[in-house]
């Protein structure tokens, strides 16, 4: 591998070197008539620019559309769908406007090349050409800015009341997910000061609705409903990405961000789609944070509502996993928080003895 | 004959706009001081309207270095007169006030500060404080600057050279800090 | 004609007169080191820049060998890298985040701004508008000093053994801020900053200059309406520079006490190797805000003079008048004021308001406006022209067609909603590479290529010109081109390696083919490093005006001395570009010749202005 890059790099070195002794040489052969201007390098330069227009938008045009689909992630979300529509439209806007300026462009380069015999023409400004110009794009960006805006604001609208609610914080280098609970469906208050290697969100437990808040190594979100994706990062920036949901918003330590979508098919139903039985929805990190930025992937299923409930159903709360956090519960809420977390009655003897203790 | 009248035609050119190239260059560099401090208060106002945003007094010394950067600004203007009307011997000793009236107002910021630390108010800590402390320091730097401007000219009319445009240069910075404190002052006792 | 004749006369006395004045005194410190000259600093800047763009590109390869040869074994690298390549070979993950980061800082920073502006407003401006030297020759020196400092204490920050700063050259805290996040923010941090505000100081010591010079220094009859289109460049990045660089250095300033005096301007709630840190009230995002005020400002810094210097080469080299003159100052001023408030447009995805969001948006998408306007005026220039493709003219056209191509995709990036999916992915890095990076690099080859023979009295070969040019021209298509299909897949920046992801894992055959791209195009630039190696000491020599141009500078002699010109300085009568002007013999009319010597290419408004010109020389007896 490494002695082929040498060699090339050789190879290079050495034919460049070649062409200018060649050029030296030939023009010495000439006579170095090298005041006069070269009339065969002007067309030669001229035709390449055509050659490449050409073969550029050839290759342009017919890699775009043998294999624009591998690089098109399927879109899985409905505020997905609106903006990939906008990114199309913009797409053919822009695609069309840069396929004619670039073969003008080039045309003019090659037609206008140096010729002896012709003169330039002095045509310094036009203001109603100018002007034509200056309002036609105006009024296209006008249209793209006008639609964009409306899809944002459809976006960034609060969330309605009964979407389902995941926090996701970003540390380095992983991500977790905390769900509110099934008893309240609120997550509990955090506080970054009372985070330590088990209480790994900062579970404020003098809070009610922190008991049977719950940890989650796999994002799970039902088909159909809007989530509600709290963000926070507990030490320095992040980005949550979820390509096939075309989410993204960044997790900053200090300041909770949100972000709300609906999903619209399972990943049950994206395997039979794509006919891969092995697709997996997939969360990244798009916000440079150290070392393992680049390995911060956060497994993501979209359930069926039935699958999803049994999922929510499986987890236990996060208290109930570590019941000697039940000290920092004061004395009046710990019944009411053994119930909520789901640890058993007929334990609460010795959890309150190792409290004790 | 011919020639000569032909020769004035490429004359040296006369400039087409009369400003001092150093004048302006000032006008340019305070421009620039005035950018930066527009950056820290807009700073201050994005942070202070995300609340968690600690009140305390603003230290009266801050109230007296006002007056006496206004009272400086009144000497500085009197040297810069003096120099017009050639009153020389009357140089010297405005300069040597405004010199003193500007380590006067250095002082009292100081003093500022410590009335700062007698409130509890840190350098670290919320960034109200750390705010004041760095908007403070830095208008204190610029006005060393200008302190150490002044020297260069009182260092020249000991010699007796008055350079006018240096003074007027040196006038128009010392004004420019006078009137950006003031703005600091304001600004800062409006927005607690 | 007898006019013409005597002033002939006159000049070659002066000479006599000036060359005792201005070229024998001085030895090597004054004349090459620490020069007032403005030509010799705009070396120095040219010289200095150069070096960096060949380190910047050099980090580039390296990461884009780890990016496409991911399982390449890279130890033949170990005498340079040494401790940064592991066992297998690879590059360290934090080594490779600190190349990004030191690629973006030394191309944004050194190249493209201390590189490009520094060189050629220090150059062109006292030759173009007619005077000595700049107002300040003293400050110049000290520009140039501060930027090389600056270099210094960067270039030394290479080789500390916790490495550069490696949070991106966009430096978001807190991860600049803290060294337990990454080592790079230790001492490398540090010098970054140091470095930073050094460059600082450089830029507006720079700017100053600039903008007193073309506002005091114009020679007679150089009135605005009449300034070549580079000047008009240099001076709008100059305004810029002074009104943005300045909030840089407060946004510095701040995170310097929030890293050594453990103040909270962008610090809160952060636990970090196993502590809760004790900073609490912090806005991340207030960096953000600071930072990108300078940083939106700071592309068109970066561009403004390359697109000045293309607008000349391109008119010159059509033989024709740039079109629209007017429409070219004015989308120039345009753009500059709009891009003090597009900055949030990098911001999109931060949580800020979504209000902020759209008005970003619509102010942003604005920009279009003015820039297209720009691309149909170079097109329309070349339209009927007679184009020479002079090796500056090929960069021209090529810093055209990258305006455009990577123009186009900021209508994508610019709208919020669009730029959710494509914030941050390989798409950006297209759209600003294309845009801002590469057609500035191109506006900096079209103004050495141009402006050689001016500044070294000789001629470059123009055949490895033409071979350098469509080495790079495509080469840089390769590169960049790929990579809007890679961000359209949504793949993120600043990845070390994709494998990680299902979604990401498959564009390893493109990403080598951008790779081997990549390496062709540094491979080319020695090309162009030999040809202007070669060329300062055994090139042809250059006759006075190669290009048959109308600006001032072509009526200096083939090496101006300190003075630029021998005689008086040229009064200007005419605007820059009467290229091909109907009923003249020549092709092109330099700036300086009287319209009353030209009576048969006049145009009847300019027969009136003849009356002004005898008139001015009435007042003067």
């Amino acid at each position: 591998m490494n002695w082929i890059i040498w060699l090339g790099a050789v190879l290079v070195l050495v034919i460049l070197y070649m062409i200018f002794k060649i050029g030296n040489l030939v023009g010495l052969v000439k006579g170095k008539k090298d005041e006069e201007f070269s009339i065969s390098w002007n067309n030669i330069n001229a035709y390449l620019f055509m050659a490449f227009m050409v073969f550029g938008l050839i290759g342009f045009f017919w890699y775009s559309f043998a294999y624009f689909s591998d690089y098109d992630p399927p879109v899985a979300s409905i505020h997905g769908k609106i903006t990939d529509d906008l990114f199309w439209l913009t797409m053919w806007v822009t695609v069309i406007a840069f396929t004619l300026i670039f073969i003008v462009m080039f045309w003019f380069t090659f037609a206008y090349r140096y010729d002896k015999s012709r003169k330039a023409v002095f045509f310094a400004d036009n203001t109603k050409l100018e002007l034509v110009w200056t309002v036609v794009p105006a009024i296209v960006l006008a249209l793209l800015i006008l639609k964009g805006l409306s899809v944002w604001s459809d976006i960034t609208s609060p969330a309605s009341k009964d979407a389902v609610v995941v926090e996701m914080v970003g540390q380095q280098f992983l991500w977790m997910a905390r769900y509110p609970g099934t008893k309240d469906k609120e997550l509990g208050h955090h506080n970054y000061k009372l985070i330590d290697a088990s209480n790994e969100f900062g579970l404020d437990l003098t809070d009610k609705n922190s008991f049977d808040d719950f940890k989650s190594l796999e994002l799970h979100i039902p088909v159909n409903k809007e989530i509600l994706m709290k963000i926070r990062a507990k030490d320095v920036l992040h980005s949550v990405f979820l390509p096939h949901f075309r989410v993204k918003m960044d997790a900053v330590p200090g300041v909770q961000t949100h972000f709300k979508f609906t999903a619209t098919k399972t990943t049950a139903e994206m395997r039979e789609e794509l006919n891969n039985p092995k697709f997996n929805y997939e969360m990244a990190c798009t916000e440079v944070c150290g070392r393992g930025h680049f390995s911060m992937k956060f497994p993501v299923v979209v359930d069926t509502e039935e699958d999803y409930n049994k999922w929510l159903a499986s987890q236990q709360s996060w208290l109930s996993q570590n019941p000697e956090y039940m000290k920092y519960v004061p004395a009046e809420l710990k019944e009411a928080a053994m119930i909520k977390a789901g640890i058993p009655l007929d334990n609460a003897v010795t959890v309150q003895t190792a409290a004790i203790k | 004959m011919n020639e000569a009248i032909d020769f004035k035609i490429v004359e040296e050119p006369k400039k087409p706009l009369a400003m001092n190239p150093k004048k302006f260059g000032m006008w340019l560099f305070m421009a620039s001081i005035f950018i930066l401090f527009m950056a820290f208060t807009s700073a201050y106002i994005v942070r202070r309207a995300e609340g968690n945003w600690q009140l305390f007094e603003l230290p009266k010394q801050f109230l007296f270095s006002t007056v006496v950067i206004v009272l400086s600004s009144v000497t500085m203007q009197l040297t810069y007169w003096s120099v017009k009307k050639e009153l020389t011997q009357r140089v010297k000793p405005m300069i040597l006030i405004t010199f003193i009236l500007g380590i006067v107002f250095l002082f009292l910021q100081w003093l500022g500060w410590e009335e700062m630390v007698g409130q509890s108010v840190h350098l670290v800590g919320n960034p109200s404080g750390s705010f004041l402390y760095i908007i403070t320091g830095l208008h204190g730097a610029h006005i060393i600057s200008a302190i150490a401007f002044l020297l260069i000219v009182l260092h020249k009319a000991f010699q007796n050279k008055f350079d006018s445009v240096q003074i007027e240069i040196c006038t128009t910075y010392w004004h420019f800090l006078g009137v950006l404190w003031l703005y600091l002052f304001v600004f800062l006792t409006l927005l607690r | 004609m007898a006019t013409l004749d005597v002033h002939h006369q006159t000049e070659i006395q002066h000479h006599d007169d000036h060359g005792h004045d201005h070229e024998h005194h001085g030895n090597f410190w004054t004349t090459y080191i620490f020069s007032e000259d403005h030509k010799v600093i705009a070396k120095q800047f040219l010289l200095t820049g150069m070096a960096w763009a060949l380190i910047g590109g050099v980090l580039s390869v390296l990461f884009r060998l780890q990016l496409g040869f991911p399982e390449a074994n890279l130890s033949w690298l170990k005498p340079i890298l040494g401790g940064w390549l592991d066992s297998n070979g690879k590059i360290d993950p934090e080594f490779y985040l600190a190349l990004v980061t030191m690629h973006g800082t030394i191309m944004v920073f050194f190249v493209l701004t201390a590189g490009l502006s520094g060189t050629f407003s220090n150059f062109l401006i006292p030759l173009q508008i007619g005077a000595r030297d700049m107002a300040s020759g003293f400050m110049n020196m000290l520009s140039y000093w501060f930027f090389f400092l600056s270099s210094a204490v960067m270039f030394v920050s290479l080789f500390i053994s916790t490495g550069p700063a490696a949070g991106g050259w966009v430096i978001y805290p807190p991860l600049s801020a803290l060294p337990q996040a990454i080592p790079g923010s230790g001492l490398g941090m540090t010098m970054w900053l140091v470095s930073m505000a050094l460059f600082i100081v450089s830029s507006l010591l720079g700017s100053i200059n600039y903008i007193t010079t073309v506002i005091n220094m114009r020679t007679v009859g150089m009135s605005f309406s009449k300034l070549p289109l580079t000047i008009w460049a240099f001076f709008l990045t100059a305004v810029i520079g002074i009104l943005s660089f300045p909030v840089l250095f407060s946004a510095a300033l701040l995170l310097i006490f929030d890293r050594s005096f453990g103040t909270s301007f962008y610090l809160s709630d952060i636990y970090i190797a196993g502590e809760a840190l004790p900073n609490q009230g912090g806005s991340p995002i207030l960096f953000q805000h600071l930072f990108w005020f300078l940083g939106h400002p700071e592309v068109y810094i970066v561009l403004l003079p390359a697109l000045g210097i293309t607008s000349e080469i391109i008119a010159t080299n059509s033989r024709k008048p740039i079109f629209g003159y007017k429409a070219m100052v004015g989308s120039m001023l345009f753009i500059a004021i709009l891009s003090f408030v597009v900055w949030a447009h990098h911001m999109f995805v931060t949580g800020m308001n979504p209000f902020l969001g759209s008005v970003f948006t619509l102010l942003t998408l604005i920009i279009a406006v003015p820039s297209a306007v720009k691309i149909f005026n170079y097109v329309t220039t070349l339209w009927q022209g007679n184009i020479r493709f002079t090796p500056a003219m090929l960069f021209s056209i090529g810093l055209v067609s990258f305006f455009l191509t990577g123009g186009i995709t900021g209508i994508f990036l610019g709208n919020s909603a669009v730029d959710i999916q494509l914030h941050d992915t390989y798409f950006v890095v297209a759209h600003f590479h294309l845009v801002m990076g590469s057609a500035s690099f191109f506006g900096m080859m079209a103004g050495v290529y141009h402006w050689f023979p001016k500044m070294f009295g000789r001629m470059m070969d123009e055949k490895l010109g033409y071979l350098h040019f469509w080495l790079t021209f495509v080469g840089v298509y390769l590169v960049f081109f790929p990579m809007h299909y890679i961000g359209i897949a949504g793949f993120p920046r600043r990845y070390y390696s994709w494998t990680a992801f299902e979604t990401f894992s498959g564009f390893a055959d493109l990403n080598m083919l951008v790779s081997v791209a990549a390496i062709i195009t540094l491979a080319a630039q020695f090309v162009f490093l030999f040809n202007f190696i070669y060329n300062i000491f055994r090139g042809k020599h250059a006759p006075a005006n190669p290009w048959n141009a109308t600006t001032l500078e072509w009526t200096t002699p083939r090496l101006p001395g300190h003075g630029n010109w021998p005689g008086e300085i040229p009064t200007v009568y005419r605007w820059p570009y009467d290229y091909s002007k109907p009923g003249s013999k020549e092709d092109f009319i330099p700036q300086h010749i009287p319209f009353s010597e030209t009576p048969e290419s006049n145009l009847p408004s300019e027969n009136d202005q003849i009356k002004l010109e005898l008139g001015g020389v009435g007042t003067k007896h």
